[in-house]
């Protein structure tokens, strides 16, 4: 065999690996090339303490946003179903449905409480635990400005709250911002994910030192690679900052929901 | 790992395999090279032995053909360089050495001579038909424990993750494995190939060989008339 034809096969050769290689990478290239930079649109929905259930008089905090459209499975009702007419509620803008609460998971109902209350009560914590813990890192049209002001409507309805959990303070306040802020940032929607409805239900365990412990996924959104993302996303941010020692907690447990965004 | 490492994870097969870890990425740049070399073994190959086989046809269909020695020769004047040319080359140098002294008929005491020439020439050519064909049988060997130690090698650092995070969360530990996988993937689909082709190739060049066998033969029996 002459030394010409050498060459020329292992030309061959490589153009065939360099075409299955393609061929692999292209259909997804090709997505991510269409990816549209979400990190200026985000927005994270913050509703209030789900402990602050335990008084029985305590208002629900649903956190004021904005949010395109509501979703179909939102977990929300359980939370809104709430003595306090939404008509009391300070709420600058809609309320949202899709976002989401950090839970403090002891709550205690007052004596005070009526049977019933306790009854009822108990029902909807586990309702919010099952399903409201979540924080929306979704796209919103407003979310940027949003945000401020529906955090502080949030704090400001615990004002009855009789129970023994605490209501957000600022200072929670600020750090789920910040956590939220950070992942949100971090994070890049793949690009098949944008016109699909997925999402990701992810709660994470966090220690004193903003370490993640535990990641538990609630809910899979059915895509792998989308799935995927949000799991690099959190491995992508972590440490998180510490836990303020404000706040007189060794660990922490928050949820998130991760929707491509309101695009479809 | 900053954004632009979950946008390469997004990338299929090829973002999986840039975000693994170095000993992952130098077990498959090995196995790329080696996927490469083998392949380009296989189109060698399979030109090499297209070409010999059709040279064969083509000697088989001359040997019939010509009633003389000369004849053969004449037809194979022109001919480009191959296998049975080599071995028609051969047999000529031979008997024109032993003619040169008493010109004319070949003797019966000078066939065996010409016979060992052809056979050595035979040999010649299977070892130029053999050769770099151990190449791919080794590729088919190694290639998956290569892409083994890359996964096995994987699959520790995921452990040893496991340990430093605390947390034996299957999200924080899958991603390392489904990494660490690519390197099997990788060598197995580097092997597979190697090894049809070499089968294949050993099949044919078993064929080759017994025609130059069968060619030696025509040849002496044509040298005999």
């Amino acid at each position: 065999m002459s030394e010409e034809t050498w060459y020329k096969m292992l030309a061959v050769s490589l153009a065939l690996h360099i075409i299955v290689l393609g061929a692999f990478s292209i259909p997804i290239k090709w997505g991510s090339s269409r990816k549209i930079d979400l990190s200026s649109a985000y927005s994270v929905n913050l509703v209030g303490s789900a402990g602050n259930l335990g008084g029985g008089s305590g208002g629900p905090k649903v956190a004021a946003q904005s949010k395109p459209e509501p979703k179909p499975d939102k977990p929300a009702p359980a939370v809104k179903e709430k003595k306090v007419p939404p008509s009391k509620k300070p709420q600058p803008i809609q309320k949202e449905d899709d976002a989401v609460s950090i839970s403090k998971k002891k709550a205690p109902p007052k004596n005070k409480a009526t049977r019933e209350e306790v009854d009822r009560l108990e029902e909807r914590i586990k309702n919010i635990r099952k399903k409201t813990d979540y924080i929306d890192v979704a796209k919103a049209g407003s979310g940027g400005s949003g945000k401020g002001t529906g955090t502080g409507a949030g704090m400001g309805l615990p004002g009855s709250g009789g129970g023994s959990g605490a209501p957000l303070d600022p200072a929670m306040q600020k750090y789920l911002l910040d956590i939220y802020e950070k992942i949100k940032n971090a994070w890049n929607v793949p690009g098949m994910a944008q016109k699909k409805d997925l999402e990701t239900i992810i709660t994470i365990k966090l220690r004193k030192d903003g370490r993640i412990v535990d990641v538990n996924i609630e809910k899979r959104s059915g895509n792998r690679v989308y799935d995927e993302s949000v799991l690099r996303v959190l491995r992508a941010v972590e440490p998180l900052p510490p836990i303020p020692s404000s706040l007189n907690t060794d660990s922490l447990e928050i949820g998130f929901r991760f929707l491509p965004g309101g695009l479809s | 790992m900053d954004v632009s490492s979950a946008d390469m994870y997004t990338g299929g097969i090829i973002g999986m395999i840039l975000s693994a870890g170095p000993m992952a990425k130098a077990v498959m740049v090995i196995l790329f090279f080696f996927s490469i070399v083998a392949w380009t073994i296989i189109f060698m190959k399979y030109r090499q032995y297209s070409r010999t086989e059709a040279e064969g046809d083509r000697f088989f269909r001359a040997v019939k053909d010509a009633d003389s020695f000369k004849k053969l020769i004449s037809v194979y004047r022109d001919s480009q360089d191959n296998a049975f040319y080599r071995l028609v080359l051969a047999a000529y140098k031979e008997v024109t050495s032993r003619q040169k002294d008493n010109p004319g008929r070949i003797h019966k005491d000078d066939m065996p001579g010409i016979e060992n020439m052809l056979r050595v020439a035979i040999s010649d050519e299977s070892a130029k038909l053999e050769r770099r064909l151990s190449f791919l049988a080794t590729v088919a060997n190694t290639a998956p424990f290569i892409g083994l130690f890359g996964t096995v090698w994987g699959i520790m650092d995921s452990f040893r993750e496991i340990g430093v995070r605390g947390t034996t969360s299957l999200a924080v530990v899958a991603p390392g494995i489904s990494e660490a996988l690519i390197a099997t993937a990788l060598g197995l689909a580097t092997a597979i190939p190697a090894v049809l082709a070499y089968n294949y190739f050993l099949g044919r060049l078993k064929r080759i060989l017994s025609r130059m066998e069968n060619a030696t033969i025509y040849l002496i029996n044509i040298l005999d008339k």
